[in-house]
């Protein structure tokens, strides 16, 4: 610690901490235009300068060090001149005619300047007009009332130079070259923190310009649309899309994306109940200032008017039309034929179906719905298979699926290890730690080797060898093989490449070392529960050969889904009941549920949150047997192809007008709260199910706000003792036990392999295409497009006379699917790819219902 | 991005170089070299071999005047902007060629038959007001003899 003196004040700070961080944590009101907090100082824009006495001349305070005795004077008028001057000159290349007159505050867009023009750019004109860093500069510099003029005599070369046209070409971003003032914070943000390099700094001189890729359209670069440039940009060149103009937010509420297990706290700002804008909330260390596509964007995926804004109702038998009905119509309808169900099958022909995108609430409540009050023991969600058999595996490994591993220590790992389809796609935050690892920053660099165990060429591919790491293919559904063999030290595999596996063997030597961090991260197929279970056996075999004792602490499974691992701490499994500890009666799971409505022995079905037309594999059949039912509610805040089949349909409000919890994909529990308001009469979910089971059973469920339910699960649910209403935002404290035992697991093969000359059909979740939007089969779900594709090796394409382009049927013994194909290397040979939530989860329809990858058939399209 | 003819002819010219700063350079010249000028679809080649991302080439190939990204012109007409040109109305010369052949300095016309750039004196300056028609010296212009060199060079 060292004593500095700042503006006669004596604090202390870090020795050797950049000045301008101190200055600033000081509450002391510091210009740092080109500066971004934590990265190396870039020293371009001037703006930090202040007084370090005994140095010669002023100092930039980004590139200052703390030293002890330092005594640093910020707010002396010479010193304020300076930055003025400085300022003055930024502003000469900036529609600055508002930034430096004293009236902003009093005109509005459509009044007359007194010094100008209606039509010239300026701030009052400015979609960034009260929240732009550059404006609020100006102000806290006094240029308008101190009257700092740019330049000298006015010279503005903003004014006589031809401004560049701005990119408003895809449907996230805004990039308006003209306000930019060449900070390069974005270049460095996209470089340094997202290590993904989209932006540079083209030409030079007074044709300097921001480009992205090669200087095309955004949307032609590698950008992913991520935002970090957006959240750092001080001016309003770089800015979200669908709220430009609109996102002048009378509230911040801090809450939980739902798109991914990451669990990223974002801050929804909101206007009169509705979202218009989303950051990144700093108060998770794990996702920090970051987010990805889905959690900036996906909270306006579909218009209010796709969301259900009233409760339906259908009398007649399937195939007749809902109607619109009213709550206490509806709840008396919904249990009147529930109750004469259960009188004359009994309770255990109702099912109840909850949700990994339910509230750890919700989720309670639907499992007490059914155990206590209607008193069946079926209870599951449709995509439960994968993420129960990998946890049992788990579980069976360390005598806990709740493992102590903690998702900060992965962008401090020195090894890291990582078998997922594409972790960038279906856990982006995820994934930037890893990439973080591997590289770090200029400030901090990190030299943490990647082993990459995925057989689709992802982003993080190019994280592997160049860093020193590498990466093994393996087939299709061989992922548990090659983790197999690298759990041994030595023996042949045919399936990697023999030099690979000695390069990853020998990284591996190096994770053996205890004094090492090392985090296994294993990523298990959304659909395929066989290949989730043998694979999560081999990692757990991995991670105890690496880390003996310690395995598990350095092993990660994550489900596909938010709140997957929460719905099943909730006791949404049908062999489990809260505290995943053995319920009283087993029940059937999902797949079970759809054979007994087929033998005619389950009769109805009570879907909270869920939608197996979409998630759950083996379309036809759970089509059918949805049919079939005698009743079916469903609770969802948007249509479903579920919801079109059922008898009551209660309108939900949507995820971020919720009150809650969720437990992530490290059990971390974070915290929900309510930023919307509800669409039309639509309720919450847990009115629903509180007015049901009131309806069915008197006083079932007395809870008069969501936070009952909280405390009810944080005094009944092992583990969640810390988390009561109370908790407030994001918390070091997670459901983790310690592991009681270390033991190996023998692990089966995977017969994977199709029949010479056929391809085989996988899926996976993919980064663009929304949840929501996918429910609804909406023409945008995946805004730019870039999902909507077959993918497949452009050898296959050859053989098959297949074209990029190409419309194509897509053929399996289950069903067809037509789409358009994309020749890609991301696929290996002898493999094609689908989306798994294209199109409503249609690939869905084309597999059997063990979630398998299967064989086949590509044809291109015959026109019609 | 799937292998296509012109990007394993790019790989091949720049099979050498390798991962590190240096070699951004000498790629990019060898690419120049080939072709001319720098096509778009190169960078991404260079940038993958060079494991750099698309963006840092851009950014590279556009800071550098010698590098182009777009084919050169059949003719390229370089003005000279050095000061006994300009102190024989060599703006005026400027002003003619850029008004004759519709584009600015340092653009091309559509069909990419002339392009115009701005070059420096070359010490020819007896034969000041002029340009340079791909290289060779065309001196002594007026405003008239300017604007019918260019009309011979557009046809
Ligand atoms: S970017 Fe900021 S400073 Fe520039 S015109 Fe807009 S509001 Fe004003
Ligand atoms: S959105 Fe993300 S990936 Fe795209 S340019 Fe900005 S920082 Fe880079
Ligand atoms: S776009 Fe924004 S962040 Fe990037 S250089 Fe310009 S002003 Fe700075
Ligand atoms: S990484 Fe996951 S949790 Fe984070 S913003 Fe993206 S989808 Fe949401
Ligand atoms: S913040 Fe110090 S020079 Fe820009
Ligand atoms: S000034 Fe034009 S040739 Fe020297």
């Amino acid at each position: 610690m060292a004593k500095l003196t700042l503006n006669g004040v004596e604090v202390e700070a870090e020795a050797g901490a950049p000045l301008v961080e101190v200055i600033k944590q000081q509450g002391v009101w510091i210009s740092n235009l080109c500066y971004i907090d934590g990265l190396a100082p870039y020293a371009g824009c001037r703006s930090c300068l202040v007084e370090v006495e005994g140095a010669r001349g002023l100092q930039l305070s980004c590139t200052a060090r703390v030293a002890d005795g330092m005594v640093v004077n910020t707010e002396k008028q010479p010193i304020k001149e300076a930055r003025q001057q400085v300022l003055a000159i930024i502003n000469a290349n900036h529609s600055d005619r508002c930034l430096s007159c004293h009236r902003r505050v009093k005109c509005m867009p459509g009044d007359i300047c007194l010094r100008d023009d209606v039509v010239t750019h300026r701030c009052v004109t400015c979609s960034k007009n009260y929240r732009c860093e550059l404006q609020t500069t100006n102000e806290l510099l006094d240029m308008g009332f101190e009257n700092v003029e740019p330049w000298i005599l006015e010279d503005r070369t903003y004014y006589q130079t031809e401004q560049p046209d701005p990119d408003r070409a895809n449907p996230f971003f805004e990039f308006d070259p003209q306000m930019c003032i060449l900070c390069t914070r974005c270049v460095r943000a996209c470089d340094e923190i997202r290590h993904t390099s989209a932006i540079s700094l083209s030409n030079k001189g007074y044709t300097s310009r921001i480009a992205f890729g090669a200087g095309g359209p955004i949307q032609d670069s590698n950008c992913d649309f991520c935002g970090a440039c957006i959240d750092v940009c001080p001016t309003a060149t770089l800015m979200e899309k669908p709220n430009k103009w609109i996102a002048r937010t009378e509230d911040w509420t801090s809450t939980t994306c739902n798109s991914c297990s990451v669990g990223c706290t974002i801050s929804v700002g909101t206007r009169s109940g509705r979202a218009v804008i989303v950051k990144p909330d700093y108060v998770n260390p794990v996702s920090a200032d970051q987010i990805c596509i889905r959690g900036r964007f996906h909270y306006d995926a579909i218009p209010d008017k796709q969301r259900l804004s009233k409760h339906y109702v259908r009398r007649g038998p399937t195939g007749t039309p809902q109607f619109p009905a009213h709550w206490g119509e509806l709840v008396a309808y919904a249990s009147e034929q529930l109750k004469g169900i259960i009188a004359k099958d009994g309770a255990s022909a109702v099912a109840v179906l909850g949700s990994p995108f339910n509230t750890n609430e919700e989720n309670y409540l639907a499992q007490k719905l059914a155990r206590d009050v209607i008193g069946t023991p079926h209870i599951d969600f449709s995509s439960a298979a994968p993420n129960r058999a990998a946890g049992r595996a788990i579980e069976a490994a360390f005598g806990t699926e709740a493992l102590a591993s903690d998702a900060i220590n992965i962008a401090r790992s020195d090894v890291i290890v990582v078998i997922a389809d594409d972790l960038e796609e279906s856990h982006n935050v995820f994934s930037l730690r890893v990439k973080d690892a591997v590289v770090g920053q200029p400030v901090a660099p990190r030299s943490g080797k990647l082993i990459l165990v995925s057989s689709q060429r992802g982003e993080l591919a190019d994280f592997c060898e160049p860093y020193g790491g590498v990466w093994l293919q393996p087939r299709v559904g061989e992922e548990a093989l090659a983790a197999g063999a690298l759990a041994k030290a030595d023996g042949e595999v045919a399936l990697l490449g023999e030099s690979d596996l000695v390069v990853a063997r020998n990284l591996l030597a190096e994770a053996r070392d205890p004094s090492n961090i090392v985090s296994i991260i294993y990523a298990p197929h959304p659909l395929d529960a066989r290949a989730a279970a043998e694979g999560a056996k081999a990692v757990a075999n991995l991670a105890i050969a690496l880390r003996g004792d310690k395995a598990a602490e350095s092993l990660f499974v994550l489900p596909t889904e938010a709140n997957a691992n929460g719905a099943r701490d909730m006791g949404v499994d049908p062999e489990r009941g809260a505290g995943r500890v053995a319920a009283d009666a087993s029940g059937m799971d999902f797949a079970g549920m759809i054979d007994a409505t087929h033998a005619g022995t389950l009769k109805a079905m009570v879907v909270v949150g869920d939608n197996p037309l979409m998630f759950a594999p083996g379309t036809p059949r759970i089509r059918e047997a949805l049919e079939k039912l005698e009743f079916v509610i469903v609770i969802d805040d948007v249509m479903t192809d579920t919801a079109k089949l059922a008898h009551c349909v209660f309108a939900d409000v949507p995820e971020y007008a919720k009150t809650g919890t969720f437990s992530n994909a490290e059990r971390r529990v974070n915290r929900l709260h309510a930023a919307l308001d509800a669409i039309g009469d639509a309720r919450p979910a847990l009115l629903a199910l509180t007015d049901l089971a009131n309806a069915l059973k008197p006083d079932a469920f007395a809870y008069d706000h969501p936070d009952a339910v909280t405390d009810e699960i944080a005094a009944r649910v092992a583990g969640y003792e810390p988390f009561t209403s109370k908790f407030e935002r994001w918390s070091k404290a997670r459901v983790a036990e310690a592991a009681t035992k270390s033991e190996t697991q023998t692990v089966g093969t995977q017969p994977a392999a199709p029949a010479d000359g056929q391809l085989l059909l996988t899926t996976s979740r993919t980064l663009y295409t929304s949840t929501d939007g996918a429910a609804v089969h909406a023409a945008d779900a995946d805004k730019l497009h870039r999902e909507e594709f077959v993918e497949m090796h452009p050898a296959d394409a050859g053989a098959l006379q297949v074209l990029d382009g190409n419309d194509v049927v897509l053929m399996t013994e289950h069903g067809e699917l037509s789409l358009k194909a994309k020749l890609s290397d991301r696929v290996q040979e002898g493999v094609v790819f689908v989306p798994y939530y294209l199109d409503g989860g249609a690939v869905c329809g084309l597999i059997a219902s063990d979630g398998a990858p299967i064989a086949v058939q590509v044809k291109v399209a015959v026109a019609v | 991005m799937p292998d296509n003819e012109a990007t394993l002819e790019i790989q091949h010219l720049i099979r050498e170089f390798k991962p590190a700063d240096g070699d951004l350079m000498g790629a990019l010249h060898a690419v120049q070299h080939h072709y001319g000028y720098v096509p778009k679809m190169a960078l991404k080649v260079v940038a993958r071999q060079l494991r750099l991302s698309e963006a840092k080439v851009y950014g590279a190939a556009t800071f550098y005047s010698e590098f182009r990204l777009t084919p050169p012109p059949e003719t390229l007409i370089g003005w000279c902007s050095g000061l006994a040109c300009r102190l024989e109305n060599g703006h005026g010369i400027r002003k003619a060629l850029e008004t004759e052949l519709g584009v600015g300095m340092g653009e091309n016309t559509a069909d990419n038959k002339v392009g115009l750039h701005f070059a420096q004196c070359n010490g020819t300056c007896e034969y000041a007001p002029q340009v340079w028609v791909n290289g060779r010296v065309v001196g002594s212009l007026t405003a008239a003899s300017t604007v019918k060199l260019v009309r011979e060079l557009k046809k």
